[in-house]
């Protein structure tokens, strides 16, 4: 293998990485041992009495469930709505010549707009025309924050896939449909999927939308937050470990699949 | 079925650019048709008009006396083998290969035997289950080549299919094109800015220049009457020089040597010289003799290229085989002969000449 950097500079460039590394997982890390900690007050568990008491109690937090289901039927809606809208307007762009970078920009333009201005808008206008909040405001909440960066991830990888290839397949007989379904689709799926967790992943975070919008079950985040105001309860250290793992596996799960594929 | 073309003035333009003009050209059922010209020429915007794939500003274009200006490329006879290929590059050769014909929803017995076919016209027999991104660049091009004709199209069309092999890839390529253009009887139409492409292959060609087509005909006609300097050169006719007088009498005086001519004497015309009827030795009666200074000599492998001055500084470039350049020095009087219709009269051209 080649080296380009000197030995002191590649020690720099380790520290760094090391110390950057340390920096964004000790947190969640901490959290997940608090949460094997049977004590009531947070702190670090000895050894001795590690426990998984407050998972076992996350069973019955009623409260804590129904939000997090909430949230994954909202975050669901969020990266299938999403996706697919940022699949149409991924290809108009496409297809346009002119207004090309004017229509790039006006869907990625809520991307820009604060949160608590936009949740505040919608539920002004919401409340306005009579809507009530429901599973669907926060959606539509979540869809503003969700669909600029999907159109971005479903763009990038259209970029990959040459307008010649297209012209071939209508060169060969097929009409837009097939040229869509046996060119564009198959190349850019990777990127559909990327989309999904992309937007799913940004949903399930959301806060200060969800705020405004939410109807009367609370998301995840905000019944966190509403709990830790109210005096923590270790059950929700159960809850971050929990999603913390969920994470892990999914991720595990890509690497271990791309490896296989390799 | 072998479609005739007739393209009736067809023009096109993008923003300030005219890209064709008023362009008409008839291309005859199952000829192998070339459309030569530098980039910017039209040459490949009148490609995209009979493909299908651009619709021109207006004019028409005939299929057999059939108007399919409005028709897209995907409801024409026609098959494109692109500049860049553009295999899919998600789906393996034999599926490359078959899938006009999946579009077209062909049977699976027939289809794998159509694709077996097409391989096998291309040499590429047994390649079905390759992935089309490990192939080499000869390889690619006969994938390509397979999946257009497998469509057994009225017209293939070949767009630059060449650019980017190297010179012996090139050739097998070339005697590739002739070949399959023999078995199939389809109409072949060519864009290339290669003239040694449209010499060899093509029974008629057209030069196209700034959206226009300057001149049409067999490869022979651009060398007996080039209709002007720019296709002179543009088909290999490097030396054209300026005259100092023309006589009617079919004769020209260039510092001070009087050559026999062909072609009109059309004012400002300027006189090609053809490299080929430009020679060392005496090689037919009527032959003319030529005194001229050698100025340079260049070295180029199997041949030399000696520069060869009239006395008022006009060049001409002569081959020579290299033992008989070495003996000749930089200075020395150079005595050529120059055949019977070696010199032509050409119109000027205003356009400068690449």
């Amino acid at each position: 293998m080649t080296r380009f950097e000197g030995s002191a500079n590649l020690a720099l460039i380790w520290t760094i990485a090391v110390v950057g590394l340390v920096v964004i997982y000790a947190p969640p890390f901490y959290l997940v041992a608090i949460s094997l900690n049977p004590a009531l007050q947070p702190g670090l568990p000895s050894l001795s009495d590690l426990s998984l008491i407050w998972y076992f109690k996350l069973a019955s937090e009623r409260g804590l469930l129904a939000a997090l289901t909430q949230s994954a039927l909202v975050a669901a809606l969020t990266a299938l709505i999403a996706t697919g809208l940022s699949l149409l307007a991924a290809l108009g762009h496409q297809e346009l010549r002119q207004g090309r970078s004017a229509w790039f920009m006006t869907v990625i333009l809520p991307m820009f707009v604060p949160g608590v201005i936009q949740g505040l808008a919608l539920s002004v206008i919401f409340t306005r025309i009579g809507i009530k909040p429901s599973v669907l405001t926060v959606t539509a909440g979540h869809l503003l924050w969700a669909m600029p960066f999907a159109f971005i991830v479903i763009l990038t990888s259209m970029s990959g896939v040459r307008r010649s290839w297209l012209l071939a397949a209508a060169d060969l007989g097929a009409g837009w449909g097939r040229r869509f379904f046996d060119v564009t689709l198959p190349l850019i799926l990777p990127g559909l999927i990327s989309a999904l967790l992309f937007a799913f992943l940004l949903s399930l975070n959301e806060f200060a939308r969800a705020f405004y919008l939410v109807g009367r079950q609370n998301t995840l985040p905000i019944e966190m937050f509403g709990k830790m105001n109210s005096g923590a309860n270790p059950t929700i250290y159960a809850l971050s470990g929990a999603i913390f793992a969920v994470s892990i596996l999914c991720v595990g799960l890509i690497v271990a699949r791309q490896a296989r594929l390799r | 079925m072998a479609i005739a073309i007739h393209i009736e003035t067809v023009s096109r333009r993008f923003g300030d650019v005219l890209a064709l003009d008023r362009v008409s050209l008839d291309i005859e059922a199952g000829e192998f048709f070339t459309l030569l010209g530098s980039s910017g020429s039209g040459k490949s915007t009148l490609l995209k008009s009979i493909g299908g794939f651009d619709r021109p500003d207006s004019g028409r274009i005939l299929f057999n006396g059939v108007d399919v200006t409005d028709h897209p490329a995907n409801r024409r006879p026609v098959n494109t083998v692109f500049q860049d290929l553009a295999l899919f590059p998600h789906m393996s050769v034999a599926q490359n290969v078959g899938y006009g014909l999946r579009v077209q929803r062909v049977g699976k017995a027939a289809l794998e035997r159509r694709v077996a076919e097409a391989l096998a016209l291309v040499d590429l027999a047994g390649f079905g289950e390759r992935d089309v991104n490990l192939l080499s660049g000869g390889q690619r091009q006969r994938v390509a080549l397979a999946r257009a004709l497998i469509m057994e199209p009225g017209v293939l069309l070949l767009d630059e299919p060449l650019t980017g092999l190297d010179e012996r890839l090139r050739e097998q390529m070339r005697d590739e094109f002739g070949r399959l253009h023999r078995r199939t009887g389809a109409t072949f139409v060519l864009v290339t800015h290669n003239h040694d492409e449209a010499l060899t292959l093509s029974g008629r060609m057209a030069v196209m220049h700034q959206g226009r087509i300057e001149q049409v005909g067999t490869p022979r006609q651009f060398f007996d009457a080039p209709a002007n300097a720019f296709v002179a050169r543009f088909v290999g006719i490097e030396a054209l020089l300026t005259p100092n007088s023309v006589d009617p009498g079919g004769h020209v005086v260039i510092a001070g040597q009087r050559l026999p001519v062909t072609g009109p004497a059309i004012p400002g015309a300027l006189v090609a010289i053809r490299p080929d009827r430009l020679s060392l030795t005496h090689m037919a009666e009527g032959d003319t003799p030529v005194t001229l200074t050698i100025a340079e000599i260049k070295f180029r492998g199997l041949h030399s290229d000696i520069h060869a001055r009239f006395a008022d500084g006009q060049e001409v470039i002569v081959p020579a085989p290299v033992d008989m350049a070495a003996s000749l020095a930089p200075g020395d009087p150079l005595h050529l002969w120059l055949g019977q219709k070696g010199a032509i009269l050409v119109a000027p051209h205003t356009i400068p000449v690449p």
